[in-house]
């Protein structure tokens, strides 16, 4: 009897240890933790008559953290590692989850301005962001701290309706759009209308507005308008195989100085992308920018007109990484003689690793 | 004028009572065979839709914004859980702006739970694998057993969301199970004389069919998940199949035929289209027309007597 209450002794002992153990993992518990991911995107251009060496570059790296934060909110947020060796907070928002008809959207946001503004580096359809882009709301699109609130009308369509208001912001590298005015009434705010039509089972048409305006430092009302059309064809028995995406946009900048309008950098693009197989895409684009500035007019600060074509072939051999080589000829005028041209090749390739969520259709 | 009024709101009147009565629970589901248990189980109280149709591919299902619409309304949502539908869900169920349906939301429902999972990774879960799901295998849907526990969830959710017809939800429920386990018997003997027979499959989504009707899965068209074969490995696979006498090689009607068919050409053997998910092929409307073609195709192509369903 004596033996056999010193064995369980010994064996309570020989397992205190082991039960001490797991009570402290369960302390500190990472089954809560956000899913991670990370994509890192290099690219390689070729270009006579920039001043640039050639070679693969470091483009960036972007650090994902998502989740959902408790029965209300969601929380996203995308830090960008650049070259420079800064990191841009490039998206941190919470998402309401609760909220019937309307998503509320809080915190630095993507403001929701036309079709590419929306789309992430590693997502732009080819290598060189639209020249108007940089020119209007910004390469990367709008990016400011803000709210948003999405609201999905009862239309018998899928049509959203979406108004935002952000902080004022001056113009820097990121953002074309002066919005800088230090006046208390200075609430930049957005308007963007989205309809989508099921054409078919296949096809779809997406058509959108977009409106922006904010005071600018020098206290003039500065705005963005924009109209993006998009024709997307995905036969529901290749989805991953077969596909074509026809998308237009069309953006225009602007102020209003004394009671009148004036219109200062438009233009836009109309791009073919084709799905030849699981693994290849390619695409085609055209596009024209006014009173534009772009790296190869002699002299970057006056503007122009800039026209340019691009094609592209890409390889995905998975959903986690792709390889593209673009091809583009532009040819420039600033209206005071200058008219150069300019012929480029570029190679891009992208990796991701851990959770990436889908991108929007 | 007065008239012209008058004739307007006929009209309108008429419209509205044009408008057919809604069910009691409307169900999304992302799969068709969820959205078929769901109807049997539901019956009249009950109107299902599945965002993915049976022909196409549950893995890659575009997230168009008409598929938040088509849920905005929906009580009850039906995932088919194991990250099966994790590329495309976690865009739509936002989108739909729906609180009901969101996951942790009463309406929502992860049909895997309850399920005997397989192939759930044992050590490190990497993607030089392929395209894997690190929860297991998500194809639980081919085992006519598992759509069973899938008709008892969905009824114990139902009568929670309705209960006033939780007593129908229930006798439904148990129908459905009846009905499935007299089905199973009469496939179970069809499939009796090929057990143990090996297949090749496309991609690794016949492992729970396999596992219930008793076949071995000799390997995969696909060299690793969500990868396309090269040629070589298409001539390899088709050799080593030459040696093993493997005569029968199945895939859905959402893969490419071409790889399949090489494959079974080198190998002298026979491709079958087949469908996993019901809708997938003519006559495979419900689950039960599903299996019924299912296990025909595949006990055809193994008596060497018939090339399926193709």
């Amino acid at each position: 009897m004596r033996l056999r209450m010193l064995a369980c002794l010994f064996a309570a002992l020989l397992c205190a240890p082991a039960l001490a153990t797991a009570q402290t993992k369960s302390m500190f518990s990472n089954l809560a933790n956000p899913s991670i991911g990370m994509n890192a995107l290099f690219s390689g251009q070729f270009a006579r008559n920039l001043n640039q060496p050639y070679g693969l570059q470091f483009d960036e790296a972007e650090i994902s953290l998502i989740s959902v934060v408790d029965p209300y909110w969601t929380l996203v947020s995308n830090f960008v590692f650049l070259p420079d060796h800064t990191v841009d907070p490039e998206e941190v928002w919470a998402r309401s989850t609760n909220i019937p008809a309307i998503q509320l959207k809080l915190g630095k946001i993507r403001g929701t301005f036309g079709k590419h503004g929306l789309l992430h580096t590693h997502a732009f359809p080819f290598i060189q962001a639209p020249v108007i882009m940089a020119n209007s709301i910004g390469e990367e699109g709008f990016k400011d701290a803000g709210l948003e609130a999405a609201w999905l009308t009862p239309l018998p369509w899928f049509a959203e309706l979406t108004g935002g208001v952000y902080q004022g912001i001056g113009v820097d590298d990121d953002h074309p759009l002066d919005f800088g005015s230090s006046r208390h009434d200075n609430v930049p705010f957005l308007g963007h209308f989205k309809n989508q039509f099921d054409l078919n089972n296949a096809t779809t048409l997406e058509l959108g507005q977009s409106f922006m305006q904010g005071r600018g430092s020098d206290a003039d009302l500065h705005n963005a308008f924009g109209a993006d059309l998009t024709v997307r064809n995905v036969p529901l028995k290749n989805a991953n195989r077969r596909g074509w995406v026809l998308m237009g946009e069309y953006l225009q900048k602007g102020s209003r100085v004394g009671g009148a309008y004036h219109q200062e950098q438009h233009g836009g693009y109309a791009s073919f992308q084709y799905r030849l197989s699981q693994v290849w895409w390619m695409g085609i684009r055209g596009e024209q920018a006014r009173d534009c500035t772009t790296d190869f007019l002699f002299d970057s600060t006056v503007p122009g007109k800039v026209t340019r074509g691009s094609v592209n072939i890409a390889w995905m051999p998975s959903e986690f990484s792709f390889v593209r080589l673009e091809y583009s000829r532009a040819n420039a005028d600033d209206g005071h003689g200058a008219k150069p041209t300019d012929d480029r090749i570029m190679a891009q390739l992208s990796y991701t690793i851990g959770y990436h969520p889908a991108h929007a259709y | 004028m007065k008239s012209l009024i008058r004739s307007l709101w006929v009209s309108i009147l008429g419209l509205l009572a044009s408008v057919p009565s809604f069910a009691d629970l409307k169900v999304a589901t992302s799969l068709s065979d969820l959205a078929s248990v769901a109807r049997l189980v539901g019956g009249k109280h009950v109107s299902a839709q599945s965002l993915c149709p049976g022909y196409a591919d549950p893995h890659f299902v575009p997230a168009k914004p008409s598929l938040m619409k088509a849920i905005q309304h929906a009580d009850v949502f039906v995932s088919t859980g194991l990250e099966l539908d994790a590329g495309w869900l976690p865009l739509v169920l936002p989108g739909s702006r729906n609180p009901n349906i969101q996951q942790g939301a009463k309406g929502f429902v992860d049909a895997s739970d309850g399920i005997t999972v397989l192939e759930k990774p044992t050590g490190t879960v990497s993607r030089a694998e392929g395209d894997i799901h690190p929860l297991g295998n998500p194809h639980y849907y081919a085992d006519p057993k598992n759509l069973e526990i899938v008709a008892s969830h969905l009824a114990d959710v139902f009568s929670r969301r309705d209960p006033a017809n939780a007593a129908e939800y229930a006798a439904n429920a148990k129908a459905f199970q009846e009905r499935m386990e007299s089905s199973l018997a009469k496939w179970e003997k069809a499939m009796a004389p090929y057990k143990g027979a090996s297949i090749v499959t496309y991609h690794p989504n016949f492992v729970y069919f396999a596992d219930r009707f008793g076949l071995k899965l000799f390997g995969t068209v696909e060299p690793k998940p969500g990868i396309p074969p090269s040629p070589h490995y298409v001539n390899e696979l088709a050799e080593s199949m030459k040696k093993a006498g493997v005569k029968v090689v199945v895939y859905q009607p959402y893969y490419n035929a071409d790889p399949n068919e090489q494959v079974a050409k080198r190998a002298g053997a026979t491709a079958v289209e087949v469908a996993t998910e019901a809708g997938g092929l003519p006559g495979t409307d419900d689950v039960f027309a599903k299996f019924d073609v299912l296990v025909s195709s595949v006990a055809g192509a193994l008596s060497g007597k018939s090339g399926g369903a193709r």
